[in-house]
């Protein structure tokens, strides 16, 4: 079966402004529609730099970068909207004012006209909300929470886009043991019913339903391995 | 009724500088804005020179620093911060060399005065009028847009990764700062209308949500500029001056409510947890 390409990296190479040595170098890799891919290595891999230049957060010095066929450098609005993306560096300040439950409808308001939400909107909010264990934190200011609670609220804010993509970068980092493996299952079960994942860890806990697996060392791909479910 | 036009105007004035603040101070943008504010006082300079109104200068200058700030600094690749501080150096000069070039006597008090300190005398009734249609645009597309804007607000770079383009409604902000810095030069002066940026601004943070940050510091804002005016008339001080010193005194009172606060929740805590062992 000849599967539709969700990400397509041609030779890509991503260097920071005001960096000489490139943060990955030479990349190329293909990612199928519905796959689940584990992005592994050391810190200072590359593995977050591989994240933001697929999202074309971070623009290439050279090589081509498509996500479901639109070019990210180009046009990459598009290819965004069908996209979500839980950030490494999600923790907010104590005195940060914005509440739970308009943090998890942002992600569903950047893709309505002006942002505006529907009832059956909110109604999502709240799904996903219920669904991570969460919706008792509604009305609380992000920055009163722990980490694992945030990073819970950012994961709300991704799931609740129902992307095509969706880009975790260490979606387990402030998690307890339980909600762990709840997080990989609710992924595993995301995935089975079609959704493309590209999950970076440098510590995974163990992960049912890969079907890709990349190590990254010092920028580049060092192995790149199939799964078999 | 002059009173009453000049009153309108400050509370105007300095609820949309209060608003701004907030904006600015949350996108970390205060080093722009500052250039901004110096490229109005360069366009009330101007205004001088040319023998045409400084408002209109003022705002030109303003909208098309917020305008090619951006795109300069992509294109030169100087960081926006540091093309701020070049900007803002170049504008003062720019500023000094058309006060010194306009017609009339060097410095004389109600010409400078007028854009650097502030003056009640250069608010007129058509001022007001274009101060309240600049008012309601500021509002109209801050409710059009604030979904969008509030997804900037919290977290800019989580916005853009989700498909939002950050950078548009980012410069749109900074217009509208833009705007509301160059109506507010009038009444409040170049030197002191950054500071009526800020300081009501900075009582924003008693507030437990961003909609009522911005509501406090535009309360805020509107009072300092009503009462300063109020001031002005009494001590015959200027105007600017006397608005910004009524913010400050704003700022110790809202900042001594949070301390208060904040020491009487302390102790019910610990009476908690002490009958509560």
């Amino acid at each position: 079966m000849v599967l539709n390409p969700a990400v397509e990296l041609r030779n890509v190479t991503t260097v920071y402004s005001g960096e000489n040595r490139p943060a990955i170098r030479n990349i190329s890799l293909e990612i199928n529609a519905g796959d689940y891919v584990l992005v592994t290595g050391p810190n200072g891999s590359g593995k977050t730099t591989l994240l933001e230049t697929i999202l074309g957060i971070l623009k290439p010095v050279s090589g081509v970068v498509k996500v479901f066929g639109y070019d990210m450098v180009r046009s990459p609005y598009k290819a965004r909207m069908i996209c979500s993306y839980l950030p490494q560096d999600f923790m907010k300040k104590p005195d940060e004012p914005f509440k739970v439950r308009e943090i998890v409808a942002m992600g569903i308001a950047s893709k309505r006209s002006l942002g505006r939400l529907s009832r059956e909107d909110w109604k999502r909010v709240d799904e996903v909300l219920e669904l991570l264990g969460i919706a008792e934190l509604s009305d609380r200011p992000i920055g009163r929470l722990s980490g694992g609670q945030q990073q819970k609220v950012f994961l709300a804010r991704a799931l609740s886009r129902d992307p095509k993509l969706l880009l975790l970068d260490e979606p387990f980092s402030s998690l307890d043991d339980d909600s762990r493996k709840f997080v990989a299952d609710l992924l595993y079960k995301l995935n089975r019913r079609g959704m493309t994942i590209i999950l970076v860890s440098h510590a995974p806990p163990k992960i049912a339903g890969l079907t890709m697996r990349v190590h990254l060392v010092d920028g580049c791909i060092s192995s790149v391995e199939r799964c078999s479910s | 009724m002059f009173l009453l036009t000049v009153l309108s105007a400050s509370i105007i004035a300095g609820s949309l500088c209060g608003i701004s603040g907030v904006l600015i101070a949350r996108l970390r943008l205060s080093t722009l804005v500052f250039a901004i504010a110096h490229a109005a006082l360069f366009g009330a300079a101007l205004g001088l020179f040319l023998d045409v109104d400084p408002l209109y200068t003022a705002m030109i200058l303003a909208i098309l620093s917020s305008v090619i700030i951006g795109p300069l600094s992509d294109a030169t690749g100087v960081p926006s911060d540091t093309l701020a501080m070049v900007m803002f150096s170049t504008y003062n000069a720019l500023t000094f060399i058309f006060i010194f070039l306009s017609p009339g006597p060097t410095l004389a008090a109600e010409k400078v005065g007028g854009i650097l300190w502030g003056s009640v005398l250069a608010v007129t009734r058509t001022y007001l009028v274009v101060l309240l249609m600049l008012a309601y645009l500021y509002v109209l597309v801050l409710a059009l847009f604030w979904n969008r804007f509030q997804s900037i607000l919290f977290d800019r770079r989580l916005a853009e990764a989700e498909g939002v383009n950050t950078r548009v409604y980012v410069y749109l902000l900074i217009t509208l700062s833009g705007i509301a810095i160059s109506v507010s030069l009038k009444i409040v002066g170049g030197f002191l209308v950054f500071s009526l940026l800020y300081i009501p601004a900075a009582c924003g943070f008693v507030a437990d949500s961003i909609k009522r940050m911005i509501l406090l510091s535009a309360l805020i804002g509107g009072a300092s500029g009503s009462a300063g005016v109020v001031l002005s008339f009494i001590f015959n001080l200027p105007v600017g001056a006397c608005i910004v010193a009524t913010a400050t005194v704003m700022f110790i009172a809202v900042s001594t409510y949070a301390y208060v606060r904040r020491r009487n929740l302390l102790s019910y805590l610990n009476l908690r947890i002490q009958s509560h062992p």
